[in-house]
């Protein structure tokens, strides 16, 4: 449903996007994760046809987006990273004039637009005017203007920033209903969102696509080995970090005498810390396996700065 | 052709929930009385000749600040990639903001028509006179709007493209006063790039096609510069 082969996108001489390549099957709910900065806004953009990419080509809903932009955008919903409202507009109106851009007139433009408010939980609120909403449902009143003509293809730059908890969830359940008879790649920087919403997930950083598959796979791409966790007081991170079970050893804080470390290591080290606390004289408070969360693997991915 | 209309309707819409449409409607007729005004009692004459030169010469400074926020408050607002991410082209975006712009315009000019009908209650005006001066008058509105838009596609700041706008108008005024700028060979070949040179015709209740072609040449070349700084824009 969306094909992206070898995307590049230049900015003068800032290369912002290089060499980007992935396919979104028909009715995946894809995450698009990266740090800001990466490209992921710049991908989007490409998508939709706002941007002309530098080299390469996209494919959205069956048609180039390079040599039939309108019909991709006919069939594209597409959520830029700020909601695009005209504040001196109600509600009403602003959805009204979208559906008469997207070719709804008369009852079918009623009809449209009564039913997407209604689906974004906006019913009662026609008359409000945008520029006094508040963010939360400034970016329901954007998620309704992606949805309004109930694309096969969206694309949401970061649907869920600067909502609250219950409007989270209430956007979540909304993306997720989507699922199956809706494409939609949405980017966002929130890993629990990707958790929450997406079975797979891209991730871009520097303007290269780094990693993309299941949750599951992006986890096994973690560092070596496992994590775990040691709490001491009375032993260093040199000291941890020579045992020879120990790859790596990451120093979290302190908390008075105690010492946070964050040990990486392939086989359990944890009888050998154990050991040589004992040796040294040492106390030990926390000493536990942790599994890999996505964050980490995240981090891992798209390197550390 | 449709999407014209329908960002037409928006960008009317726009303009008078906001107080935009009011200041300049009440600004424009205010100057406009005034210069009936003076012009009718200084010169004595059953005329709108002092009214109509003084209103195209306040269009030079209205009209930019009428269109300044088009395309620099819809890239600010991010509404532009709204825009452009729909099925509508870009000139019918364009198309669109300009028809809007003249349309307010429209509605300055016909406030004004009052003046013509006290003239015709106390004296008797040249009714030809009174239509081409009205002619010019939107002539010079649809070339002012264009350039304004160019302006405003040019940066995403409000007042810096009403400042670009007038800055670009002013030349298209001051050529028409050459020759006290330049040599006379000079002073002839610019003479005819001046707004007040075509406008005098008008004025004088003369329709000439070459003036005519230039209010239609000056609208066509800035809404297509305005296209082409718009698209333009996306491939930097």
């Amino acid at each position: 449903m969306i094909e992206a082969i070898a995307l590049t996108k230049s900015y003068g001489p800032r290369l912002a996007l290089n060499n980007v390549s992935f396919t979104i099957e028909r009715g995946e709910i894809v995450g698009f994760l990266g740090p800001n900065g990466a490209g992921k806004t710049t991908t989007m953009r490409i998508l939709t046809g706002f941007l002309p990419a530098t080299g390469g080509d996209a494919r959205v809903a069956g048609f180039d987006v390079f040599e039939s932009p309108m019909e991709v955008k006919r069939r594209v919903g597409y959520l830029p990273e700020s909601p695009p409202l005209y504040p001196e507009l109600s509600v009403g109106d602003y959805l009204g004039f979208i559906a008469e851009l997207r070719g709804f007139t008369g009852r079918a433009r009623h009809q449209r637009t009564g039913s997407v408010m209604e689906r974004v939980g906006l019913s009662g609120w026609e008359r409000r005017i945008l520029g006094s909403l508040s963010k939360g449902y400034r970016q329901r009143v954007g998620l309704a203007q992606a949805l309004l003509h109930d694309p096969p293809v969206l694309i949401l730059d970061e649907p869920t920033s600067g909502l609250d908890p219950a409007q989270l969830v209430g956007i979540r359940d909304l993306v997720k209903s989507l699922a199956g008879t809706h494409t939609v790649i949405l980017s966002t920087h929130i890993l629990s969102e990707v958790e929450a919403l997406c079975p797979r997930a891209l991730v871009i950083t520097k303007g290269q696509l780094v990693a993309q598959g299941s949750l599951d796979e992006l986890r096994a791409m973690a560092p070596r080995g496992d994590w775990y966790l040691v709490e001491v007081d009375g032993l260093d991170g040199p000291r941890l970090g020579a045992l020879p079970q120990v790859d790596l050893v990451e120093p979290l804080g302190a908390d008075g005498a105690w010492r946070t470390f964050r040990l990486n290591a392939r086989v359990d080290p944890r009888p050998a810390v154990a050991e040589l606390a004992r040796e040294a004289g040492a106390r030990v408070r926390t000493l536990e396996h942790r599994l890999p969360t996505l964050e980490e693997a995240f981090v891992s991915i798209v390197g550390r700065e | 052709m449709r999407a014209i209309w329908t960002l037409w309707k928006k960008e009317m819409r726009i303009y008078f929930v906001s107080p935009l449409a009011y200041v300049f409607l009440s600004a424009f007729l205010f100057l406009a009385g005034l210069f009936f005004y003076l012009g009718v009692t200084l010169t004595g004459e059953a005329s709108l000749r002092v009214l109509l030169g003084n209103l195209a010469i306040t269009q030079l400074f209205v009209l930019p600040m009428l269109t300044m926020r088009h395309f620099a408050e819809e890239r600010r607002l991010g509404t532009l990639e709204l825009l452009m991410t729909a099925p509508v082209s870009l000139g019918a975006i364009v198309l669109g903001k300009w028809l809007a712009s003249l349309t307010l315009c429209l509605l300055m000019f016909l406030g004004t028509l009052v003046f013509p009908a006290v003239l015709a209650y106390y004296g008797d005006p040249d009714w030809g006179v009174v239509f081409t001066s009205y002619l010019g008058l939107v002539g010079v509105a649809a070339a002012f709007c264009a350039a304004g838009l160019f302006a405003s596609s040019l940066t995403d700041d409000q007042v810096a493209a009403g400042l670009v706008g007038i800055v670009l108008l002013l030349p298209f005024w001051l050529v028409g006063r050459a020759e006290a700028l330049l040599p006379e060979e000079w002073a002839d070949t610019v003479r005819p790039l001046s707004v007040l040179v075509h406008l005098d015709s008008f004025n004088r209740g003369v329709l000439d096609s070459a003036d005519i072609f230039y209010f239609v040449a000056f609208t066509a070349v800035f809404l297509f510069l305005t296209f082409r700084s718009l698209e333009s824009r996306r491939w930097r």
